[in-house]
């Protein structure tokens, strides 16, 4: 378990706390922009409350609005929302299209919240918003516009005499993207455990030498290091291929193939150290692999989407990131690895017992995610 | 650790990203909330409807654009909602209801005298200021548009310009409503022990009963800076019984009961009253006194409500913002900047007292100067203040 679960979750908890009870405070409503190139991501969020004022919603005119209710005038909400919130991009106007409606709970009670996706013609790089919710209604209202652009984010107040604003988004998109995708790539292979356990399965024996069945320590560095480095290589040049044919959509394997095989081949590298059958040629199963694991990756950018315009650009920065990950891992195990090799402990206890320990949780793995149901 | 169940199509990416999530989250502790979802039931309630919140079509709604007969009380309406309840967007469609007769020339005066108790409502006391001068100009004798304008330079720290709108009461309100007015000026320049008696002496007879809560809300907060803390919760709790939604002085008792370390009571005076900021505070700081794990809850959405304010750029409850900062946060400087920004508005003996003290705790002894040189100006007398005001006390 990652200290970060725990934070995120103590954070959601008492976030959710604070919402128990309402507090009286004036009309708000709150918009949320996140910048991807030409394409946004946002939600603008009303007031259960004031979305009664400002279309009706309380169809059966008993005092309270239920979900039901608010879901059957979803189309007249977003309609009103629509007519009341616009964007444009360098003077050319963004459409908008919602997403399904939500319900969101703040500190002053529940807010319909609808998410949209925009399309600008053209980068967003001068982005101007008008708002005019709650216009004639309550003039008190006021719009708080949260907008997130790369890692920077702006805020900017709208209503009442103020209904325009015009936002820069001035960091070169390009560059923003590099950075995200690269982070994105980083991140990934930092949280993807599965991927280090294939890798250092492999690695793990890259500071020994098999000898009559006895596995013996290296005598010089020099050996170890192009072990390190052929395999290392192998499920680079493995995992690039397959990640750059799926990013462009060439190819395309089911998630649940790739993720149950990627969990056996962890399994398969891992006995290979305490059964070694496959010794000299341990760069060929990672690029074998390799090859599976880069449809892995592949999801995560799927799911993340390449920002259009700078598809190849964002794609290598994600995989650069992947490698600058993985990297690291490798220059942070491999020197202790090479130190310890001497010893009895790592050829007797830590590379066959590490190695069993790492074949049951992938075969855990294999089990959850080749034969349970998916959520 | 083998991924949790679920979701395989959704993968590790969003597992850093949570943080992230997390963390921005955390800090737009203003925009605080779980996340958005979809009820699971049709029949899930997301909301009571308060009175007088229902949506007009617009044929109604253009009427009351039109027809002074019918925003007038309306607006009325909104503000006694706002009033009775202590929610703020009751202030906001009053507004609405007033603007197009505010925005008009001439414009109708009970509609600007309105509108300047909504602006008072949100501390915007210069506003409110120009609204009831309009009004004036083309009303000189109305008494309400002089006593809310006579309250709003009291909180200005203008006594005497109050006093002289006081006066102006006579002929309207009569001779002991003129008086009260100006005695709880006076008790503010150097007479409190004068105005005191004067206003105490007065027989309750001679007062409508609204007035005589005023009066019991003015002796108490005297009683109280003359430092006899039993005559003012005296007064406090006969002003309460004669007007329990009177948020003012339900305050003006809580303070008296948490200087004294009563948070037992303090929490069953304010019981029900959770969900207005002011209250809220005073609950929190009779939660912190008990240790009641319930503060963390309380603390959390004086956060949010805070926040959003500053986000709105409002100072709506900057006084109760600083003493959250100082009290509940042990944040001094930036308590110390709430009640400077606070100054900056508003004059109350209440504001001088959280000035004084953030300076204090600050070790800022110059952030407190424009208070210390607006009690030696005034001659203002305040028991709470003395602690402040020997001589190298606050160096």
């Amino acid at each position: 378990m990652k200290a970060q679960y725990w934070l995120a979750l103590v954070i959601l908890l008492t976030a959710g706390l604070a919402t128990s009870a309402q507090a009286h405070i004036a009309s708000n409503g709150f918009l949320t922009l996140q910048v991807h190139a030409s394409e946004l991501d946002g939600a603008v969020e009303l007031a259960v409350r004031d979305v009664e004022l400002a279309i009706g919603v309380d169809d059966n005119h008993d005092g309270t609005v239920t979900w039901g209710e608010l879901r059957h005038n979803e189309a007249r909400l977003q309609d009103y929302v629509a007519a009341h919130f616009s964007m444009s991009a360098q003077g050319s106007a963004c459409v908008l299209r919602f997403k399904p409606l939500q319900v969101n709970e703040r500190v002053d009670g529940n807010y319909a919240y609808l998410p949209f996706a925009a399309h600008c013609p053209g980068e967003a790089r001068r982005l101007e918003l008008g708002y005019s919710l709650m216009d004639g209604i309550d003039p008190s209202h006021r719009g708080l516009l949260t907008l997130v652009d790369g890692a920077t984010a702006q805020t900017a107040v709208l209503g009442g005499a103020n209904t325009r604003a015009v936002l820069e988004v001035d960091a070169p998109s390009r560059l923003r993207a590099f950075q995200e995708y690269l982070q994105a790539g980083i991140w990934h292979i930092w949280s993807g455990i599965d991927h280090l356990l294939f890798l250092l399965s492999l690695l793990l024996p890259a500071v020994l030498i098999r000898r009559q069945g006895h596995w013996e320590p290296v005598p010089r560095a020099r050996p170890a290091f192009f072990n390190i480095l052929k395999v290392v290589t192998a499920f680079t040049i493995a995992h690039s291929i397959t990640l750059s044919l799926a990013a462009f959509e060439v190819v395309r394997l089911p998630s649940r193939l790739t993720e149950s095989v990627i969990a056996a081949s962890i399994i398969v590298a891992a006995l290979n150290n305490i059964f070694p059958i496959v010794i000299e040629s341990r760069a060929r199963i990672a690029f074998a692999f390799g090859l599976l694991h880069g449809f892995g990756f592949a999801s995560v950018l799927a799911d993340m989407g390449l920002p259009s315009g700078a598809r190849l650009l964002s794609l290598l920065a994600f995989n650069l990131g992947i490698e600058t990950g993985q990297l690291a891992v490798v220059l942070a195990v491999m020197p202790l690895a090479y130190w310890l090799r001497t010893g009895v402990l790592y050829r007797r206890a830590l590379l066959p017992w590490g190695s069993a320990a790492i074949a049951a949780v992938a075969l855990v793995w294999l089990v959850q995610r080749a034969f349970l149901p998916t959520g | 650790m083998p991924r949790a169940c679920g979701n395989h199509s959704r993968p590790r990416y969003y597992r850093g990203r949570l943080l992230w999530g997390a963390l921005l989250l955390l800090m737009q502790g203003a925009l605080a909330s779980a996340a958005p979802r979809i009820p699971d039931s049709d029949s899930q309630v997301l909301a009571q409807l308060p009175a007088g919140v229902r949506h007009t079509s617009a044929s109604t709604l253009e009427m009351s654009r039109s027809r002074i007969d019918i925003a007038l009380p309306l607006a009325r309406f909104y503000i006694t909602q706002a009033r009775a309840s202590g929610d703020l967007r009751y202030l906001g469609y009053a507004e609405g209801m007033l603007s197009p007769w505010v925005h008009r020339s001439p414009a109708v005066p009970a509609a600007l005298v309105l509108d300047a108790t909504v602006l008072q409502s949100r501390h915007a006391f210069d506003a409110a200021l120009t609204e009831l001068d309009r009004a004036l100009q083309l009303q000189p004798d109305d008494a309400q548009a002089w006593l809310t304008r006579a309250t709003v330079l009291r909180v200005l720290g203008r006594y005497d310009e109050a006093i002289i709108s006081c006066s102006h009461l006579q002929a309207q309100a009569g001779a002991d409503i003129a008086s009260l007015c100006e005695q709880s000026q006076r008790a503010l320049m150097g007479h409190l022990a004068t105005a005191y008696a004067t206003l105490s002496s007065m027989p309750a007879q001679a007062l409508p009963v609204q007035a005589l809560a005023w009066r019991d809300s003015e002796l108490g907060e005297m009683a109280e800076r003359l430092g006899d803390d039993a005559a003012a919760e005296r007064w406090l709790r006969e002003g309460l019984q004669i007007a329990p939604r009177d948020f003012y002085m339900r305050t003006a008792c809580a303070d008296l009961l948490l200087r004294q370390h009563r948070a037992t009571e303090t929490l069953s005076l304010l019981s029900g009253y959770e969900a207005i900021e002011p209250m809220l505070l005073r609950i929190a700081m009779a939660q912190a006194m008990l240790a009641d794990p319930a503060l963390t809850r309380s603390r959390a959405m004086l956060e949010s409500a805070f926040a959003l304010e500053q986000q709105r750029g409002e100072a709506v409850h900057r006084r109760e913002q600083a003493r959250f900062l100082l009290d509940l946060q042990q944040q001094p400087q930036a308590a110390l900047a709430a009640a400077q920004q606070n100054w900056a508005v508003q004059r109350e003996p209440d504001d001088i007292l959280i000035l004084l003290r953030a300076a204090e705790a600050a070790h800022r002894p110059d952030a407190a100067a424009p208070a210390l040189q607006f009690v030696r100006e005034h001659a203002l007398e305040d028991a709470r203040l003395a602690a402040y005001l020997r001589p190298g006390a606050a160096t």
